[in-house]
Formats: C-alpha cells, sequence, structure tokens
C-alpha cells in the first residue's frame, strides 16, 4: 500500500494536470480580489443610496398623501415611507460616522420590513425590497452586533473579512472545479491495464491509494486559498476573525467567520471525496472522461432545472452540493415544505460516500478494467 | 489530404463525447423552447392599462388646473409637457383600440422619444423611468432605462418605415427571430463558443490512444493540425442544427418574424440609434462567431502542441472566456483600451448592437475592430503553432 502511494506522487509531482490546476486556483483568487474592488462591494454609502432609490420606486406606485399615523394612506404606504425615512439615517449616520445610531436604524429598518410582508399589496411591490430570508439574515446579524457591542466593519478587503467571501464564491463552483479535475481520474489507467494488473494489490486498495493521492491535492488547493489571500494582510490588514456572518441552518442564526471558514472547508472536502468517487465509477462504468464529466454536470443541475424534484427527494446529495446557498437560505425559497439544513446535507453527502465505496469494493473489480 | 480530412471527420463524428454534446444542446434548445421562452416578461411591454394609469390622471390635471400668478413653478412645468406626452398616450390607446398596428408604432416611437427627453435630463428626480428597471440592487437604473427608450424608439420608428407584418408578439420581441436576436445579445455566444472548446479539446491528443495507426500517413503535422483545425470549425458549425430545432418550435408558436424586422445599433458618439435589418444583423453575428471559433480552435492547437495535456487545453479555453468578467465594469472603455483585448469580444451580439459600447462608455468595440483583433490573434495562434509544428524535433503525440 505504501508503495503504491510513493508511486502515485511522484506521478502527481510532475503531472501538468496538477500543476495547472494549481495556477487556476491562484489565478481564481486573485481575479476575486480585483473583481471585489471594482465592483466597489461593501461600500455602505453606495448600498444605501441604491436602497433609497428602490424604495422611492416603490413608493411611485402610490398617491402621495398623509403618511401619518392618522393619515389616510395604507398602511404598507406608510411602511415604505417609514422605510425610506430610516434608509436616509443610515445614510446620514455612515456620513457622520455614528455606528450606534446605524445600527439602531439597521435593526428598526428590518423590523419594519418584517411587517411588511404581511401587508396587503405588498407583491406588487415585492421587486423592490430585499426578500424575506435575505431581511431575517439582517436581522439577525445587526442584533447580535448589537447585543455583544462589537464595533460594525465596512472594510470587505481584510484578510478575514474576505475569506468566507471567496469560500462562498469558490463553494458554488467547487464540484464543478472538482468534477472537471477528476473527470478522468481512472482512464489514464484504462490506457495501460497491464500496469494496474501488475500491481500485487487487490482494486479497491489500488482506488483506495488513487483518492488518497488525490485527495492530498486537494489539501494543497485549499491551503493555496490561505495563502493567496495573505498579501491582503499587508495591504488591508487582518480583520477579525470572530466577526459574525448570519446564515440559515434550520433556523437563522450568527456564526463567527472562523465557523463559517471551518465549515466550507469539511463540505468541500466531503464534496470532493464524494466527487472523486463518482468520477471512478462513472470512468469504470462509461469508460469516458467527458461523458463521466457531462454527467455529473446534468446531475448538478438537475435540481434546478426541476425544483419540484427538491421536495419530493430530500436526500438527494445533489441538492447539497452547492453549499453557500444553503448556508444563506436561497434554498428554502423554492423548496417549500423541505427545509434543506446544512447538517442533514453532510449527512446525505457521508452517506452516499460510504454507498460508494461499499459498491467500489463489491462490485467493480480489475477484470472490469478494458482497454478503450 | 481529403481523404484524412473524411478520416479524422468521421471519427470526429462518432466521438462519444460529442454526441454528447450534440444530445445536450439539442435539449437545452428545446428545454428554452418550451419552458423559458413562455415566461418572457419583458419590461416594455403593449399595455393598455399601463398607458390608461398614465393618461387618465394627466388628462384630468390638464382639464382641471388653473394657473395664475401664484401656481407653484412645478404645475406650470407639469401643464407645459403633459399635453404634448398625453398627445401620443391618446394616439397609441386610439390605435390600440382600432388594432391599427402602424399607428401605434408611430406614436408609441415619439413618446419613447419624448418620455426620454423629458427624464433622462431630469435631475430633480419628479419622473422615473418604466419601474421595471428600478429593481432592488440595480445601481445603473437611469442609464439602462434610458438605452431602453432609445432603443425601443428606434425600434418603432423602423417598424413604421418597414414593410413586414406588424402584430403584438413583432412588438415585444416574441417571434422566433427576435428571440434569437435577443439570445445573441445574452448566453448564445458563450454557449457556442464553450462548446467549441468542447469539440477542439481533444482533437489532437485523442491520437494519442493508437499512434502506431497515423505515423504512416504521408503528411506533415502542420498539415495534419490544420485539417484537425478545419475538422472542429465544421463540426462547431454543426451544432447550430440541434439548435434551431429550439428556434422551430417558437417559431411554431409564436410566429418566425421577418428578415426585414428592423434591430436598432447604438452608436456611443452621438448617443443615438440607427436601424439595420435582421438579415444584416444575424449575418455579422454568424461571421462574429465564425472568426470565435477559428480564434479558439487556433489557440487550443498551439496549447495542444505546446503542453500536451486535454486538462490544460479545457483550463486555457475558458480562462479566455470567463477573463472579462474579472476586469468588466462600466465606464471602464474610457480609461483603458479594453478594444485590444480579444475577450471585450466575448458577447458578440451586444457587440454589433452597440450596447458593450454603451456599458464601457466607449465608441471602439466595433464590427470591424472585433474582426480585426480576432483575425490578428489567431494568425499569431497560427503562426506559432507552424513554427513549433515544424522544428526537427517536435512529436506531435
Amino acid at each position: 500500500m505504501w508503495k503504491i502511494l510513493k508511486t502515485f506522487f511522484v506521478i502527481e509531482k510532475s503531472n501538468k494536470k496538477n500543476i495547472f490546476s494549481c495556477l487556476f486556483v491562484a489565478v481564481f483568487v486573485f481575479s476575486l480580489i480585483f473583481f471585489l474592488k471594482n465592483m466597489d462591494i461593501g461600500n455602505s454609502i453606495k448600498e444605501k443610496s441604491d436602497e433609497y432609490q428602490s424604495i422611492s420606486t416603490a413608493l411611485g406606485k402610490f398617491q402621495n398623501i398623509d403618511a401619518t399615523d392618522s393619515g389616510n394612506g395604507s398602511d404598507l404606504y406608510k411602511n415604505l415611507v417609514r422605510q425610506q425615512q430610516a434608509v436616509s439615517k443610515q445614510k446620514m449616520a455612515l456620513k457622520m460616522n455614528l455606528p450606534k445610531v446605524f445600527l439602531d436604524t439597521a435593526i428598526d429598518l428590518a423590523n419594519l420590513r418584517a411587517k411588511a410582508f404581511d401587508m396587503e399589496g405588498f407583491d406588487d411591490v415585492a421587486i423592490y425590497l430585499p426578500s424575506k430570508i435575505d431581511n431575517q439574515l439582517d436581522s439577525v446579524f445587526y442584533q447580535y452586533i448589537k447585543k455583544i457591542g462589537m464595533p460594525l466593519s465596512i472594510d470587505s478587503l481584510s484578510y478575514f473579512q474576505f475569506l468566507p467571501y471567496l469560500f462562498g464564491v469558490l463553494g458554488s463552483f467547487w464540484f464543478i472545479f472538482m468534477s472537471i479535475y477528476s473527470c478522468g481520474i481512472m482512464i489514464e489507467e484504462f490506457q495501460h491495464t497491464s500496469l494496474i494488473k501488475g500491481y500485487p494489490i487487490t482494486f479497491d486498495k489500488y482506488v483506495l491509494a488513487k483518492c488518497i493521492s488525490s485527495m492530498l491535492i486537494v489539501g494543497v488547493f485549499l491551503l493555496e486559498l490561505f495563502v493567496c489571500s495573505l498579501p491582503l494582510i499587508y495591504f488591508k490588514g487582518l480583520g477579525n476573525p470572530s466577526y459574525p456572518i448570519a446564515i440559515f441552518n434550520g433556523i437563522f442564526e450568527v456564526y463567527p467567520i472562523y465557523q463559517y471558514i471551518g465549515i466550507s472547508i469539511l463540505y468541500m472536502i466531503c464534496i470532493s471525496i464524494f466527487t472523486i468517487l463518482l468520477s471512478i465509477i462513472l470512468n469504470v462504468l462509461l469508460k469516458n472522461m467527458y461523458l463521466t464529466l457531462f454527467l455529473e454536470l446534468l446531475l448538478y443541475i438537475f435540481p434546478m432545472l426541476f425544483p419540484n424534484m427538491i421536495s419530493l427527494v430530500p436526500f438527494n446529495p445533489f441538492n447539497y452540493l452547492n453549499f453557500p446557498n444553503l448556508l444563506n437560505g436561497q434554498m428554502i425559497e423554492f423548496a417549500k415544505p423541505v427545509v434543506l439544513t446544512s447538517t442533514h446535507g453532510l449527512i446525505y453527502i457521508g452517506m452516499s460516500i460510504t454507498i460508494m465505496i461499499v459498491s467500489v469494493k463489491l462490485f467493480l473489480t480489475t477484470g472490469r478494467l478494458k482497454k478503450v | 489530404m481529403w481523404a484524412y480530412f473524411k478520416f479524422e471527420f468521421f471519427q470526429f463524428i462518432r466521438n462519444k463525447k460529442n454526441i454528447a454534446i450534440y444530445v445536450i444542446l439539442l435539449y437545452f434548445a428545446c428545454y428554452y423552447a418550451l419552458k423559458i421562452v413562455p415566461t418572457y416578461n419583458p419590461i416594455e411591454k403593449v399595455d393598455v392599462s399601463e398607458i390608461e394609469a398614465r393618461y387618465l390622471p394627466r388628462a384630468e390635471f390638464l382639464k382641471n388646473v388653473e394657473i395664475d400668478k401664484g401656481t407653484h413653478y412645478l404645475t406650470s412645468y407639469a401643464v407645459a409637457i403633459f399635453s404634448e406626452w398625453n398627445e401620443y398616450d391618446k394616439a397609441r390607446l386610439d390605435a390600440l383600440k382600432k388594432h391599427n398596428m402602424k399607428e401605434y408604432a408611430e406614436a408609441t416611437s415619439k413618446w419613447y422619444k419624448y418620455s426620454d427627453e423629458m427624464i433622462f435630463p431630469d435631475v430633480m428626480n419628479v419622473f422615473y423611468y418604466n419601474p421595471g428597471y428600478y429593481t432592488y440592487g440595480n445601481n445603473y437604473a437611469k442609464k439602462d432605462g434610458h438605452y431602453a427608450y432609445l432603443y425601443s424608439a428606434s425600434r418603432y420608428k423602423g417598424y413604421t418605415e418597414g414593410k413586414s407584418n406588424l402584430s403584438i408578439n413583432v412588438f415585444e420581441e416574441r417571434t422566433a427571430l427576435q428571440t434569437l436576436q435577443r439570445l445573441l445579445d445574452s448566453y448564445l455566444p458563450l454557449i457556442l463558443i464553450v462548446s467549441c472548446i468542447l469539440f477542439t479539446v481533444d482533437i489532437v491528443l485523442k491520437d494519442r490512444r493508437n499512434p502506431t495507426l497515423l505515423q504512416g500517413l504521408p503528411l506533415s503535422d502542420w498539415r495534419k493540425l490544420i485539417i484537425k483545425g478545419l475538422v472542429s470549425l465544421l463540426g462547431s458549425l454543426i451544432a447550430i442544427i440541434p439548435l434551431s430545432i429550439g428556434l422551430l418550435i417558437i417559431g411554431g408558436r409564436n410566429g418566425f418574424g421577418a428578415f426585414d424586422l428592423p434591430v436598432p445599433i447604438y452608436s456611443f458618439g452621438k448617443d443615438l440609434f440607427s436601424n439595420i435589418l435582421m438579415w444584416d444583423y444575424l449575418v455579422q453575428n454568424m461571421l462574429f462567431i465564425v472568426f470565435w471559433f477559428l480564434f479558439i480552435i487556433s489557440l487550443l492547437l498551439l496549447v495542444s502542441v505546446l503542453l500536451k495535456n486535454e486538462f490544460v487545453n479545457l483550463l486555457v479555453g475558458s480562462m479566455f472566456v470567463i477573463a472579462e468578467f474579472i476586469y468588466f465594469e462600466r465606464g471602464l472603455g474610457a480609461v483603458r483600451n479594453i478594444q485590444w483585448y480579444p475577450t471585450s469580444y466575448v458577447q458578440v451580439g451586444q457587440v454589433i448592437s452597440g450596447y458593450r459600447n454603451y456599458l464601457y462608455g466607449s465608441e471602439a468595440l466595433t464590427f470591424g475592430s472585433g474582426l480585426t483583433v480576432m483575425g490578428l490573434c489567431t494568425c499569431i495562434f497560427l503562426f506559432f503553432t507552424f513554427l513549433i509544428s515544424n522544428q526537427k524535433k517536435f512529436k506531435l503525440l
């Protein structure tokens, strides 16, 4: 076993595929930094101006009338006018650097919005306002900040603030990246079947060794994410690793950044093992790396094309592969009856991994490998 | 040489991967035509209730208002502009009642032009474009509205001047050809370019499996590469066939439209639109996409002979497709010469219709400059491939 692992390491070390994948990951991190800088994400004043504009448009749907409590406007109209006032107040608090006022107003605004969702005629103005889930995430986030009295951070490019963003974006593509990376994992061996047949070990041990060596490369990718973001410490500072992030996991709650990163890494490792095993099985069955890739991608987008399938088959591991969407609650928007939580996701992916390992051990043997 | 072409082509067509791509394209074309097209909901609709909601209160206001010394200046302003504005709205309503499409198009064109003249320079924020543009999180709603209103004005003007049959479906851009035009403006070019990458990615390296078969062929490596390039160009063009099935389905449901419908083209310097005909627009797009195919194929041939790894081919190819997302920013054209990056042209339809120029704030992204840049890069890639493949030490596999 150890000997074959050593052989694999020697092969993987000089494999062009690995070198270029590492390069690609590095390029991805740097481009994301530039993208964030270009888009000016995290500039609160700009975001608040946009919110102000959206609410004004929503108010454009109403006649201008008395919006005081005793006025004759509808409830929704009064609510929107108050939202507009709150946003203006926030804008001013940002300009005058009054974090406490900003925080209090943010909580008021979230409460106002929460009330608006049930009011009559809300559907007409829904596109101008954040969704219910976004609002709840906001609400939880600001309340937490207020409770523990932490200063609000608005620099999205400091090291620890950038990492969750990076993992969030990369996490959505991770399965796609891994399937491209691993789709040909066994094909090269098929081209020289005599090589495998010559090894004095069983096929499942061989697969295990292959998995371990590939997972080590995945480890290198993950390490690279941290290393490539290091320049941000020099340019933008370290940031606060226990700064909260609002997430949805059955209930709305906040995780500190380090916990969010931890969950992301756990998910990414599970997804990597899942994809590598799936690729091995599909490689043996289909004997073509592109067919493997296409089938994996089809399985991945299937729940998006047919959202009804999510509530019908909640244990389908492919529902959970886009974990950033899961964590920010977007999955519950179209899968009403089932609440997909990240813990369930890990369990289902873990179970699928076990099933695949068992089937590799039971059904796949060297006899199945024929020259392609 | 012809025999080798046929040999390569049959290998290409029988390749499981290529068949899978054609099947997937066919599936998505049908899915799009059957599922997504019926849900298309344009912002600029033909909507009587929307016109009435604007027209009736203004008419009522004009009827009852009394102007004297103490009148607020905004009231006098409103009286001054609403009367002309309402004339156009009334003409639109009357034309719709009479089902006279030509008159509707004429009044609508004037309405859009006049509305834009009123709304765009308005700094007091008393007028807005159609609320459909001001969605949550859209920072450029006013600019989007400006573009769309000028675009619609020019489009409706084109309808009055043309001879084609007009209908509500034509006005709302729902016919098959107009759907194709909208798709070319969005992600259809990307789909075609990605398919081309997938077709070309293994065309050189697949021979590794049977190297002895090809060693006896009396052809130089350079010629083999050129023929392989031609085969994958032909293969990429064939990808249009499964996609056109979707077009047929849309045509059967919403009508095909006509080749002499107008397509507005934006020119940045004058902030103006001019119309070209649909067939002209489609031919330009087709030509541009063929240039993209040539660019991608020559690039991948070069990478294939340089690095000899399929995975690397795939990564390099897709980098060129997604590169624009990294540096894209509105108004970037004013500070950087984005017209020299081939990746700026990846949204083929938007480059031709001038929308990319509008976004970049540049006037240099044109059909001509695109073909020049892409052609130049193709020649450079092919030149290097030629140099490498003619080296004495070089082995194709």
